[in-house]
């Protein structure tokens, strides 16, 4: 970015004389070497011009929200720190915050590991493995309503699926989505079913970089299936898998949908997520800076862990 | 010693292909219940194969405007997946090929907005959207398909990665940058066009929280918002309770079979899409 537009090109006989931003100087205008593309504004302009309005701008424009007490109607009053200070002290903050963070820690594992096993297992391309990659991903391109409704059937205390057939190996009615300690569970199921076909395909691209060649000296050094797996495959497919994880971690944090469908966020608030308070106190009771507020301290949590997955894969991605 | 192989890959092969069935079955289960009369759903036995087969469930679940939130989503999915093929694929091309002062600081903006998560800008947008008075409009739904920079960075890749050659040529022809864009690079580009067509349209056609937020009339609901109203009982605020299980089960029977049968023509298209959208952002 420090090299210099020059607005003359190789200049001719210079006949304009002394004026360098003429319509025939701009034309022979270079920048690194070459002539300038000047239509090339006029490309990326109908994807630009929006596209900073509904980003960057309306993230600004957010910020300054949070320093308001905005309801709908009215103008906004800048009220300082306010929102954030009442933040801080609200249990209800706390509450989801714990919720998400818990739901978190039982997600992005199960989710991780069920992916790996999948990758693992498409990877050989058995007999039927097209199938297999078929059934894993399918979930995942299917609406959120689905998944919810899907799963509040499945999970249905005394006639869901999943208690009949724990029932057959006498394990009582599990409550899944009607008892605050097992909530996050139920919800945990039907999340890892949806996304974990799509870390699969991640972690599939990641396996099928590893060089066949490897493998192959493993099994000759008399290495069985685990230890290769171990000592050969899991290294070497660890930058696939810290994106995965990250990826997790940053659509964890901003669960909403399935919560909604699925529960609404209750039993008594048990599963009531961040973005699930933000929506309640900003779409429903309409107090927009404080929903401001709480959605920019989320803001700066995904930041960071964005900047720090950023920093990990940079030579990699880039 | 071979024998103890074998009998491992066998033992690992079912185990894998269970799984994969498993992972299945909850469709399999939607759809079953979503053609069993109401009084054979709640059953104290799995029963997989309904004992009387009925479409009551379905002629009750189009007694809702189902019909007007098909023909929503489907406009809505339609036009914001051409409006971000369209844009990104003019931004990808001319950020990968056209000279120009600023092309490096557009591209790091791409890269550095990406990070701003929907959550930070989906209160300004509401409030937005609300005092232009665009609630209840296709435009307010199309919103999002405004930012995706994923669409940008697609075509930006595909175009570095497409030889020169083709171009150079049109340009001797005396062709215009928009010209060689359209007639020579466009066509050339389709793989792009179809692996982000059908990822972002996927992501259009079950978009929830946005429709969820813009949307008031019902009516003018999306498909998956509108469905959503299916709930059969925990929560949802605007749950219609349309009695139980089995007509919700026809709903998200009726909701799941477009994305279902695409996925299973376009599987190939689906994965590599997803492997890309994956590892670039």
């Amino acid at each position: 970015m420090a090299r210099k537009v020059t607005a003359l090109g190789p200049a001719r006989a210079a006949p304009v004389g002394g004026r360098p931003f003429s319509l025939a100087g701009l034309r022979r205008a270079t920048w690194h070497g070459e002539r300038i593309d000047w239509t090339a504004y006029l490309f990326v302009l109908p994807f630009f011009l929006p596209f900073l309005v509904v980003t960057l701008g309306a993230a600004l424009f957010g910020f300054y929200v949070s320093f308001t007490d905005w309801g709908i109607i009215g103008a906004p009053h800048w009220i300082g720190v306010k929102n954030y200070v009442r933040a801080f002290t609200d249990p209800w903050v706390w509450k989801t915050w714990s919720n998400t963070l818990r739901y978190g820690l039982l997600v992005v594992p199960a989710t991780t590991l069920a992916a790996l096993a999948m990758a693992l297992f498409v990877n050989l391309r058995w007999r039927g493995y097209t199938f297999a990659r078929a059934a894993f991903y399918a979930p995942n391109v299917v609406s959120v309503t689905v998944i919810g409704l899907v799963w509040v059937w499945m999970l249905d205390t005394q006639f869901g699926l999943v208690n009949q057939y724990l029932g057959r190996f006498g394990v009582p009615d599990v409550p899944w989505l009607t008892n605050p300690k097992w909530v996050l569970y139920g919800i945990g199921m039907a999340s890892v079913w949806w996304d974990a076909g799509f870390s699969m395909v991640v972690l599939l691209a990641g396996l099928q970089d590893i060089p066949h060649e490897l493998r192959e000296t493993a099994a000759i050094d008399g290495a069985n299936r685990l230890q290769t797996l171990v000592h050969v495959i899991l290294p070497l497919l660890r930058p696939a898998l810290s994106l995965v994880v990250t990826l997790l971690i940053i659509g964890t944090l901003r669960v909403f949908s399935q919560i909604y469908i699925m529960t609404n966020g209750g039993p008594a608030g048990a599963s009531a997520s961040v973005i699930h308070y933000v929506y309640e106190i900003g779409f429903s009771k309409y107090q927009l800076g404080y929903a401001g507020a709480i959605s920019v301290m989320l803001f700066v949590t995904i930041l960071v862990l964005t900047v720090i997955q950023l920093r990990v894969f940079r030579e990699k991605t880039f | 010693m071979r024998r103890g192989i074998a009998s491992g890959t066998w033992i690992l092969w079912v185990a894998g292909m269970a799984a994969a069935v498993a992972w299945a079955l909850p469709l399999v289960w939607m759809v079953s219940t979503s053609v069993k009369p109401p009084g054979q759903v709640l059953t104290p036995t799995v029963e997989w194969l309904p004992r009387t087969v009925t479409i009551e469930n379905y002629v009750k679940v189009m007694q809702k405007p189902v019909v007007h939130w098909l023909i929503n989503s489907t406009i809505v999915t339609a036009a914001s997946t051409a409006v971000s093929l369209t844009t990104g694929a003019m931004a990808g091309y001319a950020l990968a090929r056209l000279n120009f002062p600023g092309r490096n600081a557009l591209f790091f903006l791409v890269l550095a907005v990406l990070i701003i998560p929907t959550e930070m800008t989906i209160v300004p947008l509401f409030i937005g959207v609300l005092k232009i008075g665009l609630v209840n409009s296709y435009l307010a739904l199309m919103v999002p398909s405004l930012a995706s920079a994923f669409s940008v960075y697609l075509f930006r890749n595909f175009f570095l990665s497409m030889p020169r050659e083709l171009e150079d040529a049109a340009a001797i022809d005396g062709a215009s940058r928009f010209r060689t864009f359209w007639t020579v690079a466009l066509p050339v580009a389709r793989p792009a066009v179809i692996a982000g067509g059908i990822l972002l349209s996927t992501n259009y056609w079950n978009a929830f929280l946005w429709p969820l937020l813009v949307i008031f009339r019902d009516e003018m609901k999306t498909l998956p918002v509108g469905m959503a109203g299916f709930t059969p009982g925990t929560g949802v605020g605007q749950s219609t309770q349309l009695g139980g299980y089995a007509p919700a089960m026809a709903a998200m029977t009726i909701l799941t079979l477009p994305s279902v049968l695409v996925f299973l023509f376009l599987q190939r298209q689906f994965i590599e899409g997803a492997t890309s959208a994956g590892i670039k952002g």
